[in-house]
């Protein structure tokens, strides 16, 4: 019989199982599964990987598999699973955690103390470390930043097994290449993300949604003028342009009960009209939709409305329509097909998006978008560059083939 | 390694005719006396004479000097201002210093896309100048703001006393043009956010020079706040003006700066620009609040409350431009003034979680007890980044051996206490033996594999940010012994 | 080389070296350095030139490089402004220009020129002939030397400027008297400086600084035999000539017997602030050392000494738009921003502005505009541009060079601007001028009120 990893001693204690339907990723089935316990244990499990030579996929909560290109093979998925671990020190608004810890459960006991990581989710049941891979972050990023900004420490696991730390613990700290911040969207093709550190920030006393619709789009534009202007530090301003309906604006705001009301106010008028005021975040706030084509379209910010209405001009163009919503002052928009809008379509949008100064990219193709051959990505600025970063850290092309933009 | 080969001031004399035709005759310095002048950056005791220097003026002659280098193997160092602390742009003997300071436009202020473009010489601050009429700023201000180039905070990934609330450098640019060691050029980014692809600007920013040079640089420029209010409280110790900070930092509040001056340090500002900072003071802190009026308003109060509660015996808010200005003079003259109470000081920029100052405080105070040296500290409280200023008299014997022995002492405190060998100065040549103190060599050899996937040819900014054993020797972070750059000869150390 | 072997010789050196050690290499002066402005290198930025002073002083080698970088320095001491360590750079430039004058030999033509530019303008008498038409004074065959070091060529668009701004009044205005009474009761008894530059091109600012003196109250002493200064020859490095100026100059104001030595160009002030310096640097004994700090420690700027003094006589309004210029030597050399500001915000109606980059030199700088004439037409059409962004109708300053200068500078922009003296603004308030009064040309009479 041939020897596979399953019989490396050096594995034993690492959860290793056969592969099952179950476990497919694209309709790959992987021959087996891992479940390292600690760091150490993934350390193991992939330096077995890399004597078979073995192709490798690890997997959160599941929630993003069908996320980048198509895999051109899987031999192994990593289950993180196990990796679950907070250790939080409240008085320096610093938490650690271990990847496979659902997103969920941090943010529940971040809470215990008051306090949050600064970032909304944008899928259900997803895990930290799928969070980082995928990169992705939700609407409230005006104030403290993207996912990417959060991150102060990372321990990432490359291809050959060795385990390597970048960062730290403190918030400030410039020693060494910030690595984090390529592994951040890196969708696990330079390592897999073991644990990371993450600055965190107090849970504002009090909150405040304002939703105003937008009755043309030269209203739209002027009301984000005058929210620019107005000085009132929003957490986010969400743009929303259904298919069928006209531009709505959400705009959060944080703060003290005192300190919201002229806030409010002033928002209020920088909206026009009369906008709706909650004081809760809406059921789904933030969330993508959890079937469909998906794909983040960047823009200048001035011109985040008329990219918005462009999508829908082009959607209409070619018969199919497309929900776009997204942050407004950052142009960055996500753009969701309804399940079973057509490969070509989509990818006659895409490429009509692709010009100037936008990109647009597939984040989730549906199984016949990407039996098409559509390429989520487009042409991308410095991907020679991008394919050096790959072979130093992963030279046989092992960690999730395919995936990447370029098909790294 | 190919610089090793390469390297050699005749190697490098060989390329000025090119340089010239590359950057002119007036954008290459050959002149021993000349090229003296940018022997060393702020970090002085660092020195070595560049090869020969140029001053390019356009991204084309960047690369095309880049170019050059990397086809005759000859190395080469980006210098900025000349600002750094860390000795990041120490010149290599056998090598083109490369500077960018007839860099300097900004080519476009874009307040409707919140951002500005502008090319690597541009002064931090003349930003912000330029953004104001539009009501807006550049957010990272490092002390050194008015002078240090926007390159030069790309490379070093500079803070500033603000970036509690903002952020450093890394969380402010959106598209950088990249001259590579190779001599390609790419362009990352640009005004809008999330380019897809790895995220290359984010890993390029705090490289110090080691990854290539940004030639152009997309900055998001920041609302001003309707309301800054600036707090200065008093406090009979140190231990009370931490206190302070811990239960401000706990109330949940988010200044925008924390910062924290001890009483030698105080002495030193009073001297140099009169600061008149309460009377007997040990400690004063510099707390700073913006954002909108409200809820500024409301804020303060709580943070006067928090530091009369901590043992503060004198507090003064500020909001007007002028009164604040008053209160950051004596913060922002501390650095240098402290030249007027010492002949010399080394500064450290250790790191340590919030929660350790106060024990870090009084082990440091220890050390200076310990050792007669006295130790100024100076530090942004807020995120527990120490500039330690280890004073001494360079003229008396052993003495300037005891300082370095307290500096490397407080890094040691700083890594025992989980924390960092920099918060913002960066590695360069002076903290590149500690870095094996800080990362073990898995984690060294994952940053050499970054580097090269860059610089294969190992030309950019050799002998900076990762240790080799060249450099550190057998025993990494001890280096009492003549340092292997003057013993080969490519630096002088004073 | 210099008698290094004498005790003082020695003690200078050692100065000299104790001085160099306060720069920690920061490069906070980088930015307001107006060569590092132009040029963006490291040698033509006062961190650099420091460094190149260091090489000069510990290898004692002076290198041509050398010698030209100092030359580019216009000693504006905006450095000294921004320096968070407080280096001496006033202190060591003078010193290394003494050392590069007696050390360094230059070409000849260029010291045609510079003996041209010293045996003319630290003489009143001399630089007054050239206020009549050029044509005059090259037919009346004055000094070979100057027309030798082709001076004149470099002369004449200064010159031809001096002319538009400083219009011959329809009489030229009288001598001053040696003791201008106060008005009222006198309640100070101060000195006055004529100037060489000011006494010559722009009497009417004299003229102006007495009346106010004396409406406010002072009785003004104007020595008729004061000279020079000695700043221009002091700034160059020529101490010798320099030392001869001063003691003349000390012993003038010692016999006239004044609490206060008031100066209404800032050139002059902040030289005379230090004279003591200037004679100890030039190797003079300790009593004239002595003496001449005793002068110094009277010195005063015109605005610093008014704003001293509470206001007595009654400011009409002057409505007009006003942009201050800081002139070098009194900002950076003396530490004087407020005090003319406070004295013009002060004037009822009258609107104030700071032209954008105002620490920065206009290019003027003594002497320099002749010697480095490229380099100060830069700085001048850069100065000439902020003043026209501000949308003031006049420029005022405190100093004849930089009126001089930014004239000319105005001029090449094609915005008509006038320039004159903040003491001329002051005299146009306390005598209740209209401003089409103060600015235009010819005699000025106080209007009905």
């Amino acid at each position: 019989m041939r020897v596979t990893i399953a019989d490396e001693p050096a594995v034993k204690d690492c959860g290793l199982r056969k592969g099952s339907p179950e476990d497919a990723v694209g309709g790959l089935v992987p021959g087996h599964v891992a479940r390292p316990s600690d760091t150490a244990a993934l350390g193991r499990v992939l330096r077995a990987a890399s004597e078979h030579g073995l192709t490798v996929v690890a997997r959160g909560g599941g929630t993003a598999q069908d996320w980048g290109g198509p895999l051109r093979s899987l031999d192994l998925v990593l289950d993180l699973g196990d990796l679950v671990w907070i250790d939080h020190n409240a008085d320096d608004l610093v938490v650690e955690v271990g990847a496979g810890t659902p997103l969920a459960e941090l943010r529940a006991s971040l809470a215990a103390s008051g306090q949050r990581l600064a970032h909304d989710p944008v899928r259900l049941g997803g895990t930290v470390g799928g969070a980082l891979a995928t990169g992705v972050s939700g609407p409230r990023r005006l104030l403290s930043g993207t996912l990417r900004d959060l991150v102060i420490g990372m321990t990432v696991v490359r291809a050959d097994g060795t385990v390597a730390r970048s960062g730290g613990r403190v918030v400030k700290n410039v020693a060494g290449y910030d690595l984090a911040k390529l592994h951040t969207g890196g969708y696990g093709t330079l390592g897999v993300i073991s644990s990371a550190a993450f600055r965190l920030h107090p849970v504002p006393h009090a909150l405040r949604v304002l939703s105003a619709r937008m009755t043309s789009t030269d209203r739209a534009e002027r009301a984000l003028a005058a929210l620019r202007t107005a000085a009132v530090e929003p957490a986010a301003v969400e743009l929303e342009r259904p298919a069928e309906a006209p531009v709505r604006l959400h705009v959060v705001l944080e703060g003290t009960p005192d300190g919201l009301r002229p806030r409010v106010h002033a928002t209020a008028e920088a909206l026009g009209g009369e906008p709706t005021v909650g004081e809760e975040l809406p059921d789904g706030w933030g969330l993508f939709p959890t079937e469909g084509t998906l794909a983040l379209l960047t823009t200048p910010p001035a011109e985040s409305v008329a990219a918005a209405t462009l999508v829908g001009e082009h959607c209409k163009a070619w018969g199919i329509s497309a929900h776009v919503r997204g942050s407004a002052p950052s142009g960055t928009l996500w753009v969701s097909f309804p399940p079973g809008t057509g490969a070509e379509q989509i990818a006659a949008v895409a490429d009509s998006m692709r010009t100037g100064r936008r990109t647009f990219t597939l984040l989730r193709s549906e199984a016949h978008v990407r039996a098409a051959g559509i390429d989520p990505w487009g042409t991308i600025p410095g991907l020679a560059l991008m394919r050096a970063v790959k072979d130093s850290f992963d030279p046989d092309h092992r960690l999730a083939p395919g995936r990447f933009a370029g098909g790294i | 390694m190919a610089q090793e080969e390469h390297a050699s001031p005749a190697a490098v004399a060989a390329l000025v005719p090119e340089l010239r035709a590359i950057c002119g005759q007036d954008g290459v310095l050959t002149d021993l006396s000349r090229r003296r002048t940018y022997e060393s950056d702020s970090l002085t005791h660092h020195r070595a004479v560049p090869g020969v220097v140029v001053l390019p003026t356009t991204a084309e002659q960047v690369a095309e000097v880049i170019g050059l280098c990397t086809s005759t193997g000859v190395p080469f160092v980006p210098r900025g201002a000349g600002t750094g602390l860390s000795a990041g742009a120490l010149p290599h003997t056998g090598g083109v210093l490369l500077v960018t300071s007839r860099m300097r436009r900004i080519i476009e202020i874009d307040p409707e896309n919140e951002c500005a473009v502008v090319e690597p010489g541009v002064a931090n601050l003349d930003i912000t100048h330029a953004a104001a009429p539009y009501g807006y700023h550049y957010a990272p201000d490092p002390s050194s703001q008015q002078v240090c180039s926007v390159g030069g905070n790309v490379a070093e990934n500079s803070g500033g006393a603000h970036c509690l609330k903002y952020g450093f450098t890394v969380n402010h640019v959106r598209g950088l043009e990249i001259v590579l060691p190779t001599g390609e050029t790419v362009d990352l980014g640009g005004k809008a956010a999330d380019a897809p692809g790895y995220d290359l600007i984010g890993a390029f920013i705090g490289s110090e020079g080691t990854l290539g040079v940004a030639t152009r640089i997309t900055v998001n420029l920041t609302r001003d706040p309707a309301r800054i209010v600036t707090l200065l409280a008093a406090f009979t110790s140190v231990d009370a003006g931490g206190e302070a900070v811990s239960s401000i930092i706990a109330s949940g509040v988010l200044p925008s700066a924390i910062e924290m001056m001890d009483s030698l340090s105080i002495e030193a500002a009073e001297k140099a620009v009169a600061c008149e900072y309460p009377e007997g003071a040990a400690a004063v802190l510099v707390v700073e609040l913006d954002g909108p009026a409200e809820e500024v308003d409301t804020q303060i109060q709580e943070v006067v409350r928090l530091c009369a509660a901590a043992g503060s015996f004198e507090t003064r808010t500020a909001s007007s431009a002028e009164e604040r200005a008053l209160i950051w003079k004596g913060r922002k003259s501390a650095f240098a003034a402290v030249g007027r109470i010492s002949p010399a000081y080394i500064v450290q920029d250790g790191v340590v979680p919030r929660t350790a100052l106060p024990d870090v405080l009084r082990r440091i105070a220890e050390l200076s007890v310990n050792s007669g040296i006295r130790v100024a500290n100076v530090f942004h409280a807020g995120d527990g980044n120490l500039h330690p200023l280890v004073l001494f008299d360079d003229s008396e014997p052993g003495a300037t051996e005891r300082a370095e022995e307290v500096s490397g002492a407080i890094l040691d405190l700083c890594i025992e206490h989980g924390g960092s060998i920099t918060g913002e100065h960066g590695v360069g040549v002076d903290k590149v033996c500690a870095m094996p103190r800080m990362y073990g060599p898995d984690d060294l050899d994952t940053f050499q594999r970054f580097r090269r996937a860059f610089d294969p040819s190992g030309i950019a900014n050799p002998d900076k940010l990762l240790p080799t054993p060249r450099l550190c020797g057998e025993r990494p972070g001890v280096h009492k012994d003549v340092h292997p750059l003057v013993a080969s000869g490519k630096a002088e150390l004073f | 080389m210099t008698d290094r072997s004498t005790e003082t010789g020695g003690d200078r050196e050692q100065i000299f070296g104790d001085l160099l050690n306060d720069c920690v290499h920061c490069g906070f002066c980088l930015p307001t350095c107006p060569t590092h402005v132009l040029w963006g290198q490291e040698m033509d930025s006062p961190r650099g030139r420091i460094h190149l002073m260091e090489q000069m002083h510990t290898e004692d080698v002076l290198t041509e490089a050398a010698v030209g970088h100092f030359d580019n320095c216009l000693g504006c001491l905006a450095c000294v402004s921004s320096c968070p360590s407080g280096v001496a750079y006033d202190a060591l430039i003078e010193h290394t220009r003494h050392t590069v004058e007696e050390q360094h030999r230059r070409p000849l033509s260029e010291r045609a020129l510079r003996g041209a530019v010293f045996a003319l303008f630290p003489h009143r008498n001399r630089l007054r002939l050239l206020r009549g038409p050029l044509r005059a004074y090259q037919a009346g065959g004055a000094s070979r030397l100057v027309r030798r070091s082709r001076l004149l060529d470099r002369l004449s668009p200064t010159l031809a400027t001096m002319e538009r701004i400083a219009p011959p009044l329809s009489s030229p205005p009288p001598a001053l008297p040696e003791l201008v009474p106060a008005v009222g009761r006198a309640r100070a008894r101060v000195g006055m400086l004529v100037g060489c530059v000011q006494g010559a091109f722009f009497p009417e600012v004299n003229t102006a600084t007495a009346r106010v003196l004396a409406l406010e109250g002072c009785d003004v002493v104007i020595p008729r035999t004061q000279g020079c200064c000695g700043a221009l020859s002091g700034h160059a490095g020529r101490l010798s000539e320099a030392t001869g100026f001063v003691q003349a100059l000390v012993e003038v104001f010692e016999k006239a017997d004044v609490e206060r030595v008031v100066v209404n160009s800032a050139g002059c002030g902040s030289s005379m602030k230090h004279m003591d310096r200037t004679l100890a640097e030039a190797g003079n004994d300790p009593t004239w050392v002595r003496r001449a700090r005793a002068v110094s420690e009277k010195v005063v700027d015109l605005t610093e000494f008014l704003a001293e003094l509470e206001p007595r006589a009654e400011r009409h309004p002057l409505p007009l738009h006003v942009a201050y210029h800081d002139a070098c030597h009194l900002s950076h050399g003396q530490q004087i921003t407020s005090a003319p500001r406070r004295l013009l915000g002060a004037i009822p109606q009258l609107e104030l502005s700071d032209p954008p980059n105002k620490e920065i030199c206009c290019g003027s700088a003594g002497v320099y505009n002749l010697f480095e004439p490229q380099t100060a037409a830069e700085l001048g059409d850069r100065k000439g541009q902020d003043v026209v962004a501000t949308g003031a109708q006049v420029l005022v300053s405190g100093n004849p060079g930089c009126s001089l200068q930014i004239s000319s500078a105005l001029e090449r922009t094609g915005v008509s601007i006038a320039v004159t003296h903040t003491a001329r603004v002051l005299d146009a308030s306390l005598r209740g001028l209209t401003p089409e009064q103060l600015l235009r040309p010819g005699r000025s009479r106080p209007r009905r009120r």
